[in-house]
């Protein structure tokens, strides 16, 4: 009997579905080139893709109330350059700071957004596509017209990239740190769950009292919130901050909640999903030069036809699964 | 059956002109008339002449609104064509650097961009249940993924031939031949949104997607059939580009997709579907022209102007909402 | 929520737990409820009647908050009360399950019920304790499923347990009941009755609103009847006869209302066979002659609607023929059926059958535009010309062609969708609950233009749940069940009491002789 459910648990569970696929993937790989699974190729791993992990968990919660937001890498660009540039003209020098102040720049964009989606009805996709032209222009301003803050301009800041907490890589810290709280509170809180019922019923969330338009508010200055800090993680990993930044990086978060089974109407979606679904895509591209015949060049499409057969095999299984339904009803 | 009651339903419309002025396109119209003021205010070089001078480089995004109007009236949204574009602008410049006629350029834009085209809409009406967005943040990334894939390494390529392109970049006096061109587009365009039976079925499918399919309308056919041209037409704008660029690589194209839909939004055309026209989308197009054209003429950041165009059509959608709003708000109030 | 205060039972000035006086809504150009009256007695069952339309849910949802009513008062315990929103009734013990599930597809079971007041320790949610009240909940409804179910795989009539869960797990003292046995079969029904039977044995005060008289005999000791917005009366269920009641509703006698034409029937135009598709219905075999009026009726979910929806292609049947005047015609979409003058008048006006932003004209053209185009453009003034001779030919009251659906009242509505029907060619005229949701007036005028079509050879299929409408319109009578076609009666042999039977007996779920 345990068997049997542990069993059933996996097949049914798309999380589990997708933890053996990254299991198979990371095997066949390490089968292929031994020196991608060590500690410390992990470690980069998750360093170099810090940014879209983090982003991941905001654009989960957007999706999650049936929203988009494709202002996050613009909203990035802008904290990211702002403390780029207090640090290079030496406005502040402490690192914990310069978080701070990414992060509240974060906020108050995502707020602003948020304002316009939930306050004036403005459609998700057609606003955060203005705000990702304002924001962007916005950190072209901050960098006066395109300066670079470089390596050796960031000072201290940089070294957070480097230097390592309990034998781990600060920045692989604070996608843990991320990780860890958005799993409870999405599960354990009453707000997290709030933001499930908003995309499952909205007619149902405002009969019940949930204040649908604060609940949308919410999300998208999480979203920010989470954009600024990504702002500050994308400076101190690559050690440098410009205005063009991550340019249609918002592209590949969104592709990692989908492939995590986000669906884009709102309502289904996990933190372990998103997570799953962001690390999926960073092994791809990790292992794909490893990989005789396919190189670098490939990344793109094969990513683009793995989204692709994500969603359309998450359609067949649900007819399969409603046809069989259907059959099984008594007549 | 003669009405039992005898009463009579009055079934003429009033003067179309008494709205004009006070409809989204009237506004838009007195806005172009207003950059255009300003332009001329700002930039002692802005005149007609360097207007038409500078012009073809921005015209090309047109084309891709006329056709992304359609998607958006239907209510669903087309992410891909930067990078169809991108695919048909490499394919094209390949084949006119193996020598090819450039008729047969011109055609093997139009058909990569046609493919791509059909494979959007194959992939949408076969599985209806698939947000459009999703299918074509997946294509777009394909599309140029492919491309990248057939420029290798070096990421671009540069035309040994440029006659064809320098031909169809070419000019009747000081106008060029993609106004032309722009403008016979959009009038065909806005005659069969408009006007047609097809067009009224575009609407009613982004009004009401199930009163269309139980009213007759072959919903899947109609939205193959767009997704399809608007391939062709990525093809069309492909050559443009190529035409003012010599050559194409992994970045032509990018951003495309978001200029159209924001022209198209900017010009009253709603992205929720069933709403606005070809025309305000054009004015709207031109307005943006314009501003690039004589910001760009003072040296202002093109970053600048993109801010200016991201707020004005962040405000053009939430204006009239929060309008609405108001008014709503004070009826409520008196009654 | 301190603006809810609410009296003890014990120290209650009146003998009713709930009263409401002189209610009025009123929703943009309708009087939705007009001066209406109700009370409730502890731990009763009070059955709430009325058509469709008469303002039942409207009303509920006052009660619930979800309304401001414009006039009125309401009483709890004899306390005047005015709920600011649903919480204020939620937490003055007012607890409703909807006739549509308010449901969380995505969520839970456990959360489906604790939604809005989950089990919270430190701020954290207390799953184990929340599955376990939840399945206690569900245990005293002799459910069969677990509370850490997904929602959205449920069966309806499950969905429908947890709401009632959901209801108990408020310690509700009043609990309203919207059509809760509309999809249910018999014998789920009959668990509902078992349900009520232990609340009420709990003191919980039950208001119950169906259309089926027998869940009204089997459960409510008094009935309260609205029609057309207004309160018509409270009566005690031993002491009303069936008629009376029906006269209640109705507001006029039967025959009046169906003008029903004496037509001579022709020969045989349509004709199913065997029509099949998994779930949904079943070897469903009818035929309509030219001039006739068939019934189709059974319970909502029998498969009416999702038979003809296959007949006309806007869905598909897996098996089955379907022959138009003795030839097997193959429908795969809409438009082919409307070629071959087989017309669906759908049942949902404003989400089918009708483009509510769009101006009548252009709504009654929709189908037929193709007709008037010249090389593929609009023919404007033409379709204008045709479209108001349609919607006067049907008497619309409307001003004119260019208002928009949605400014008209349900029963214009309806005149448009026939209009838009009208301007087709037809052999088969299929109606899917054509008086949804429609006043008096209307209906009859729709009855009127139904015998009219009738008269003129097209042959008609009705579908309804009204069954003094099927009784007083139709030729012949056919009843589905559970996706079966369980009988077919002529006008003259069939009668209330065997409809009901047959829309109820065969259902593969119905406990063997448990009959009331």
């Amino acid at each position: 009997m345990e068997n049997k459910s542990l069993i059933k648990k996996i097949t049914g569970s798309r999380e589990a579905l997708l933890a053996v696929i990254l299991i198979l993937m990371i095997v066949i790989v390490t089968i292929i080139n031994p020196a991608f699974f060590t500690p410390k190729s992990i470690s980069n791993l998750v360093k170099n893709n810090a940014v879209t992990m983090v982003m991941a968990l905001g654009m989960l919660c957007v999706m999650l109330v049936g929203g988009i937001d494709i202002s996050i890498t613009s909203t990035l660009a802008l904290a990211g350059m702002s403390i780029g540039m207090l640090i290079k003209y030496e406005y502040i020098s402490n690192t914990f700071l310069a978080f701070l102040i990414a992060i509240a720049i974060g906020i108050a964009c995502g707020l602003v957004v948020g304002l316009v989606i939930s306050r004036a009805d403005v459609p998700p996709i057609i606003a955060t596509m203005g705000f990702m032209y304002v924001y962007r222009a916005m950190a072209y301003l901050v960098s006066n017209g395109g300066e670079w803050a470089s390596a050796a301009a960031l000072g201290t800041f940089k070294d957070f990239g480097t230097s390592k907490f309990l034998g781990l890589n600060c920045v692989v810290w604070v996608v843990i740190v991320c990780y860890v709280i958005f799993f409870f509170f999405m599960k354990w809180t009453r707000t997290g769950r709030k933001i499930y019922a908003v995309g499952s019923n909205p007619e149902a969330a405002q009969v019940s009292g949930i204040n649908v338009k604060n609940i949308k508010l919410m999300v998208y200055t999480i979203m920010g919130c989470l954009a600024g800090l990504a702002g500050a993680l994308q400076v101190a990993v690559y050690a440098s901050a410009m205005p063009n930044m991550q340019k249609g990086g918002e592209m590949d978060v969104i592709a990692a909640c989908v492939i995590g089974g986000v669906s884009m109407s709102g309502g289904r979606g996990s933190v372990v999903g998103a997570l799953l679904g962001a690390l999926i895509l960073a092994t791809i591209a990790k292992a794909l030069p490893l990989i005789p015949f396919f190189d670098q060049l490939w990344l793109n499409t094969i990513k683009g036809i793995l989204i692709l057969v994500v969603v359309v095999m998450n359609v067949i299984l649900q007819r399969t699964a409603d046809n069989n339904a259907l059959k099984r009803r008594e007549m | 059956m003669a009405g039992k009651s005898g009463r009579s339903i009055n079934n003429v419309p009033e003067n179309p002109i008494k709205h004009m002025l006070l409809s989204w396109e009237g506004i838009l119209v007195v806005l172009f008339i207003a950059v255009n003021i300003f332009c001329v205010w700002f930039s002692e070089f802005y005149n007609v002449s360097s207007v038409l001078r500078q012009m073809p480089v921005y015209l090309a995004e047109v084309f891709l609104m006329l056709t992304m109007a359609f998607i958006l009236v239907l209510g669903e949204i087309d992410i891909s064509v930067g990078s169809i574009v991108c695919l048909a602008a490499t394919i094209s410049c390949i084949v006119c650097n193996a020598g090819a006629p450039f008729i047969i350029v011109i055609l093997t834009a139009l058909l990569v961009g046609t493919v791509c085209g059909a494979v959007n809409g194959l992939i949408l009406t076969n599985f209806p249940e698939l947000p459009p967005m999703i299918v074509t943040l997946a294509t777009q990334i394909i599309f140029r993924g492919i491309a990248e894939i057939i420029l290798g390494s070096g990421g671009s390529v540069s035309l040994s031939n440029t006659a064809g392109f320098k031909a169809i970049a070419g000019k009747v006096g000081k106008v060029p031949y993609i106004l032309f061109l722009v403008l016979i587009l959009g009038v065909i365009a806005a005659v069969i949104l408009g006007k047609s039976t097809f067009g009224r079925k575009v609407y009613a499918i982004g009004t009401n997607r199930v009163t269309a399919h139980y009213s007759g309308i072959h919903v899947q056919k109609i939205r193959f059939i767009i997704y399809t041209v608007m391939g062709t037409i990525s093809g069309l704008c492909a050559l443009f580009i190529v035409s003012s660029s010599y050559g194409a690589n992994t970045t032509t194209g990018e951003g495309f997709e978001m200029d159209a839909i924001a022209m198209a939004v900017f010009g009253g055309i709603s992205s929720t579907g069933g709403k606005g026209n070809i025309a305000g989308g054009i004015i709207a197009a031109f307005i943006i022209v314009c501003l690039r054209i004589g910001l760009g003429q003072r040296n202002v950041h093109s970053q600048v102007i993109l801010l200016i165009i991201g707020l004005l059509l962040v405000l053009a959608v939430a204006l009239p909402n929060i309008v609405s709003q108001i008014q709503k708000a004070a009826k409520v109030k008196k009654s | 929520m301190n603006s809810v205060k609410i009296k003890k039972e014990e120290e209650a000035v009146s003998e009713y737990v709930l009263e409401l006086k002189g209610i009025t809504k009123i929703f943009p150009g309708v009087k939705a409820l007009n001066n209406v009256q109700f009370q409730l007695k502890p731990g009763e069952v009070h059955a709430l009647m009325g058509e469709n339309g008469a303002g039942k849910s409207t009303f509920i949802k006052v009660i619930t908050g979800v309304h401001k009513a414009e006039e009125g008062e309401m009483y709890l315990y004899g306390e005047k009360v005015d709920f600011k929103g649903p919480r204020d009734a939620q937490a003055a013990g007012i607890a409703a399950v909807y006739q549509h599930a308010t449901s969380y597809p995505h969520l839970t079971v456990a959360e489906n019920i604790f939604m809005g007041h989950e089990i919270v320790k430190h701020h954290m949610i207390q799953w184990k304790e929340m599955n376990r009240e939840a399945n206690k909940l569900l245990q005293q409804l002799n459910s069969d499923f677990d509370a850490t179910a997904e929602m959205g795989t449920l069966s309806v009539a499950q969905q429908q347990m947890v709401e009632i869960a959901k209801a108990l797990s408020t310690n509700a003292k009043i609990i309203i009941l919207d059509e809760p046995t509309a999809s249910l079969t018999k014998r789920e029904s009959e668990e509902l009755y078992r349900i009520v039977d232990q609340l009420r044995e709990k003191g919980v005060s039950v208001i119950f609103i169906s259309h089926r008289f027998e869940d009204m005999y089997r459960l409510a000791s008094r009935v309260t009847v609205f029609r057309d917005s207004q309160y018509i009366g409270t009566y005690d269920v031993d002491k009303i006869s069936n008629a009376d009641l029906i006269k209640a509703m109705v507001g006029r006698e039967i025959n009046e209302l169906f003008p029903k034409p004496k037509v001579e029937i022709g020969k045989e135009v349509l004709r199913v066979e065997n029509f099949s598709r998994a779930g949904y219905y079943k070897d469903v075999s009818f035929n309509v002659h030219a001039g006739e009026i068939i019934g189709l009726t059974g319970l909502v979910g029998a498969g009416r609607t999702e038979v003809v929806e296959s007949v006309c292609g806007v869905t598909h049947a897996d098996s089955g023929k379907v022959y138009l005047d003795g030839k097997e015609v193959h429908i795969k979409q809409p438009s082919d059926a409307m070629d071959l003058g087989i017309i669906l008048l759908p049942e949902d006006r404003q989400k089918e059958g009708l483009i509510m932003s769009w101006g009548l004209g252009r709504n009654v053209t929709l189908p037929t535009m193709n007709k008037y185009a010249k090389n593929g453009f609009n023919d404007e003034p033409k379709e204008r010309e045709v479209s108001r001779d349609l919607l006067e030919s049907v008497d619309t009251k409307a001003v004119d062609i260019f208002q928009p659906a949605s400014s008209l009242s349900g029963g214009n509505q309806q005149k448009v969708v026939v209009a838009k029907a009208l301007g087709q060619e037809m052999k088969v005229v299929i109606m899917d609950e054509p008086t949804k949701g429609v006043d008096v007036g209307a209906k009859a005028e729709i009855y009127a233009i139904m015998g009219e079509l009738a008269q003129k050879g097209y042959a008609i299929v009705l579908i309804s749940s009204e069954m003094p409408e099927i009784l007083g319109m139709a030729d012949r009578i056919i009843v589905m069940c559970n996706g079966r076609k369980t009988g077919e009666l002529s006008r003259e042999e069939a009668t209330q009491e065997i409809i009901l039977e047959l829309s109820m007996e065969k259902s593969s779920n119905a406990g063997k002789g448990d009959a009331k």
